[in-house]
């Protein structure tokens, strides 16, 4: 009887699990929508702060739980963001002031787009995604099928171009359910039909394929985070469980997405209570589960945090805040060079008539530098000149 | 096929319908004594490349319903179109017995609120899924989810859960097939877009310092009519959403006959000089500044182009040559905007026949296309609870595709990619399906298997099978891979287990996942 498929696949997997084991993880986390980082991060000491937003600034640190939780001498979080205040002091958060991208188009989609691809509005797009090209830039050594994973449900742009990219909710609910119960004689007719295909959708059928055979070895029981890390019930927390459970099946994982939705904030936005304090609790809470759940394996990945822009220094007629420029950058890890806040005082922002970006932050940091900084402080040699043409690769010692 | 016999049955089951309409296993009964079943024989493409007619059955409907194909090839295809491009004038009372049934739909924006939201967000995607399953009106139907998309209104936003059905009423499916100008102003003051896109917080007060709410402004010349790069500035932006200002909807307005309804509010308005592209539009204008704004963008020259791209990518390729988009755009400018003209051009142009099979089925499609290629039955076994279609808008949601739920106003993509990280669910609801282990959903396979023809090997069987849901004949490689299938159980006793291995394995296929 001839060997099946599932076993085949097994056998070539194990070969580089000790590799694969060693493999520092980079979890990028999108708030999509152009979150409000100024209400993150406040700088209490700017009075400007205050005059222009009567209704929407935090507290200055204080007394009252609605008070901002001081940082240093200029800078407090926003009291959802407690949760992080430890990792902060413990200099594993580093947050840097004044990033963007250069494009002036003020669309979600146009900066999402150009923030994913790693490109620059006046030059020609790099093609793909920055991680796709990470990731192919490392395709001579081995990559597993999980690679690169994205939670959710559909592929994110940053990861376009990469060798091998698997979506996916939940690491149980990845099996096929073979009317027999035996899933052997569908997956050997689609391994030869997809197989077949040339195509893009080929080559994914195929990754899917070994994909199966992969989480078929990585399935067991029911799964407790260590330390009785809590969590946020949310699409945002249940996504960071799964990761960490991948993290310390050690296979492979090199990248992960996860996006947090709904921070554009055009309409009430609120101050310490509302949708975007919400938003920053579930941001806060679940990345200290996640520090919590993998207090092991603290040197095995960094987490970064963007959106594709900041918003105005100014609030609107509706209580809420248009889209701006720059934003505040966080990154988290034993790699980071943190408990600093990086990016000058004050906080410069363009004037309310300036075209390209009223009221909007100034951006002092070109994102495509920053990443690429930290790619060369996480994840070792990294060809960053090939990552983003063009880009200054300036440092900023945000990684340690 | 309407005969005298079908419609004195329609009439009189009619009442009865309307009596037992809370019963889906009497409409399910009713529906096939009504012809919407599987025929007793069944013509099948023949030749090596996808048959035409199923290739337009494809494309301007979700798929071919067993029969459709026949049908299709006797009329001929100019003609099939023209029926489709009149949808008034076809007879869809057997998908009403489904589809009509679900009281908040039908109800003002006002009355929707005494729906309650999870039965709100059930309701409007049973019944674009079985309007798509089950409608005659089919191309209608897939114009109905274009606009859906390009005019995105996301339910989760603020009260967009109660303001969406009667958008989906009076909006889109009002204007699908209509005039795209027309279309654009009633999506303008929709209650449910004013919610989405915050319009109905757009106010210039007089004597305060307010900024106008640009939100919508800025959507509708980037999403909805001009595209990004068709030529406005952030200031072009600005003065149109200064237009906009004083449009709004307000369900707690006191004193109101309809409180429902968007209105106008002038003490709200800006009515201050403004300049849109390039067009003066003169102070004191009041409401009308609304409709000189919706003029001035239609009738901009990107738009044009801008439409007709997103309907050629629909249609015809994801990289359609830039003269074809061309022409499609000119037909547009030619009728002021006709939807019809622009998809009779598209229908009917030798850049649509030479395409078949070049593009990805998107999930709901793909979902779609499914059910209706086996005929699918939606129904309840007994007990009312149990919502038929839950199965259904649960994959949908896992491929990615949940309707009416896309977070940001640029509506769900055409391109590929997106859609490249969910196979697995496609592979499983192919599955499912056809093991008839999706709840609720049954597949007629004994009806199905006559109508195809059990003759022949098991080669002939599968050869036959394949060409129903695919188009073409499978090549030498496609035999063989549906062979490895069918293969590992034989002798293993179950054989309708086997058989739904084997259908599951078709529409898993990579050939199935193109159209």
């Amino acid at each position: 009887m001839p060997t099946s498929p599932v076993l085949s696949q097994l056998l070539v997997s194990t070969s580089s699990a000790v590799e694969n084991a060693s493999k520092h993880t980079l979890v990028c986390v999108f708030l999509r929508g152009g979150a409000d980082t100024l209400n993150l991060v406040v700088p209490f000491a700017d009075d400007h702060y205050y005059n222009t937003r009567p209704s929407l600034a935090v507290k200055a640190p204080g007394l009252d739980p609605d008070c901002a939780i001081k940082l240093d001498e200029h800078y407090a979080f926003h009291p959802a963001m407690k949760p992080l205040e430890a990792a902060f002091k413990d200099g594993r958060l580093g947050l840097l002031q004044g990033v963007g991208t250069d494009s002036t188009s003020g669309s979600h989609f146009e900066c999402q787009d150009q923030m994913e691809h790693g490109d620059s509005e006046k030059a020609r797009p790099a093609g793909g995604g920055w991680l796709g090209r990470f990731l192919r830039s490392r395709v001579a050594q081995s990559t597993s099928p999980l690679s690169a994973v994205a939670i959710g449900t559909k592929l994110p742009e940053s990861l376009r171009g990469a060798p091998s990219v698997s979506v996916l909710e939940h690491l149980d609910d990845v099996a096929i359910k073979a009317p027999s119960g035996d899933p052997a004689a569908v997956m050997g007719a689609l391994r030869a039909m997809y197989g077949a295909d040339v195509s893009l959708l080929g080559q994914r059928g195929q990754q899917t394929l070994d994909l199966f055979n992969r989480m078929t070895a990585l399935r067991n029981q029911l799964y407790l985070p260590a330390n009785d890390a809590d969590y946020p019930k949310h699409g945002f927390g249940e996504g960071l469980r799964e990761l960490a459970r991948l993290i310390k099946a050690g296979v492979g994982l090199e990248v992960a997405c996860i996006n947090i939705n709904g921070w554009d904030s055009h309409f009430f936005q609120g101050t310490t209570v509302g949708g975007f304090a919400a938003n920053a609790k579930v941001l806060a809470e679940g990345l200290a589960a996640f520090e919590t759940d993998l207090k092991a394996l603290r040197s095995r990945y960094t987490v970064i945090v963007m959106t594709e822009f900041g918003r105005r220094i100014y609030e609107n007629a509706s209580l809420g805040t248009d889209h701006g420029r720059g934003f505040t950058f966080m990154a988290l890890g034993d790699k980071v060079n943190g408990g600093r806040i990086l990016g000058g005082w004050p906080i410069g922002a363009m004037d309310e008539t300036n075209p390209l970006g009223p009221g909007g932050v100034d951006i002092k940091h070109d994102f495509r530098d920053v990443f690429a900084e930290v790619l060369r402080g996480a994840m070792g040699e990294v060809d960053a000149a090939k990552i983003f043409p063009g880009a200054g690769l300036a440092s900023v010692g945000l990684m340690g | 096929m309407q005969t005298r016999r079908t419609l004195i049955k329609t009439a009189a089951f009619g009442t009865g319908a309307v009596a037992l309409s809370s019963c889906e296993r009497t409409i399910s009964e009713l529906s096939k004594a009504l012809g919407q079943t599987v025929p007793e024989k069944m013509v099948l493409p023949e030749g090596a490349a996808i048959d035409p007619e199923f290739h337009l059955l494809s494309r301007a409907a979700y798929g071919p319903w067993p029969g459709d194909l026949e049908r299709v090839k006797s009329m001929g295809r100019q003609a099939w179109i023209e029926e489709q491009l009149e949808p008034d004038h076809i007879n869809d009372q057997v998908c009403d017995l489904r589809a009509r049934r679900f009281e908040s739909l039908f109800v003002s924006a006002g009355d929707a609120y005494e729906f309650k939201k999870p039965m709100l967000r059930d309701e409007l995607t049973r019944h674009a899924l079985l309007r798509s399953i089950y409608s005659q009106r089919q191309l209608f139907e897939v114009m109905v989810e274009f606009w859906t998309d390009h005019l995105n209104i996301d339910l989760e936003k603020g009260d967009c859960i109660y303001l969406k059905p009667s958008d989906d009423r009076d909006v889109i499916r009002r204007h699908a097939l209509g005039n795209f100008h027309d279309l654009i102003r009633a999506s303008a003051t929709s209650p449910a877009m004013l919610v989405y896109l915050d319009g109905k917080s757009n106010k210039v007060r007089k004597g305060r310092d307010d900024k106008p709410n640009e939100n919508y402004a800025r959507e509708l010349m980037e999403l909805h009519t001009l595209g990004v790069h068709g030529g406005y500035s952030q200031t072009d932006v600005r003065e149109a959403a200064r237009c906009l200002s004083g449009w709004t909807y307000d369900i707690k307005r006191i004193f109101a006959l309809h409180r429902g309804d968007s209105y106008f509010r002038p003490e709200w308005h800006d009515d201050g000089a403004k300049t849109v592209l390039g067009h003066a539009i003169p102070s004191g204008g009041g409401e009308q500044d609304l409709d000189r704004l919706v003029k001035i963008v239609c009738s901009h020259p990107s738009t044009a182009m801008f439409v007709a791209k997103k309907l050629c990518i629909r249609f015809v390729s994801h990289t359609p040559p830039l003269a074809f988009v061309g022409r499609v755009a000119a037909e547009f400018t030619r009728t002021g905007g006709d939807i019809k003209a622009m998809l009779r051009l598209i229908l009917n142009s030798d850049e649509f026949m030479a395409s078949p099979g070049q593009l990805l089925k998107r999930p709901f499609r793909f979902m779609v296309a499914a059910l209706r290629a086996v005929a699918a039955d939606t129904h309840v076994h007994g007990s009312a609870l149990r919502h038929s279609t839950g199965p259904l808008t649960e994959y949908l949601g896992r491929m990615g595709h949940g309707l009416f739920q896309y977070p940001t106003p640029d509506g769900y993509p055409d391109a590929e990619m997106p859609w490249m990280g969910t196979l697995m669910w496609r592979w499983n609801f192919a599955l499912s399906l056809a093991s008839q282990s999706l709840g609720g959903v049954s597949v007629p396979m004994a009806e199905l298997e006559k109508a195809i023809g059990r003759q022949g090997g098991r080669d002939a069987v599968a050869s036959r099978w394949w060409s129903h849901l695919v188009g073409r004949r499978p090549g030498a490689d496609e035999l063989k891979a549906l062979a490895v299938a069918a293969q590992e159980h034989s002798g293993n006793g179950n054989a309708r287990t086997a058989k739904a291995e084997l259908l599951g394995v078709m529409l898993a296929s990579p050939a199935f996942q193109r159209c």
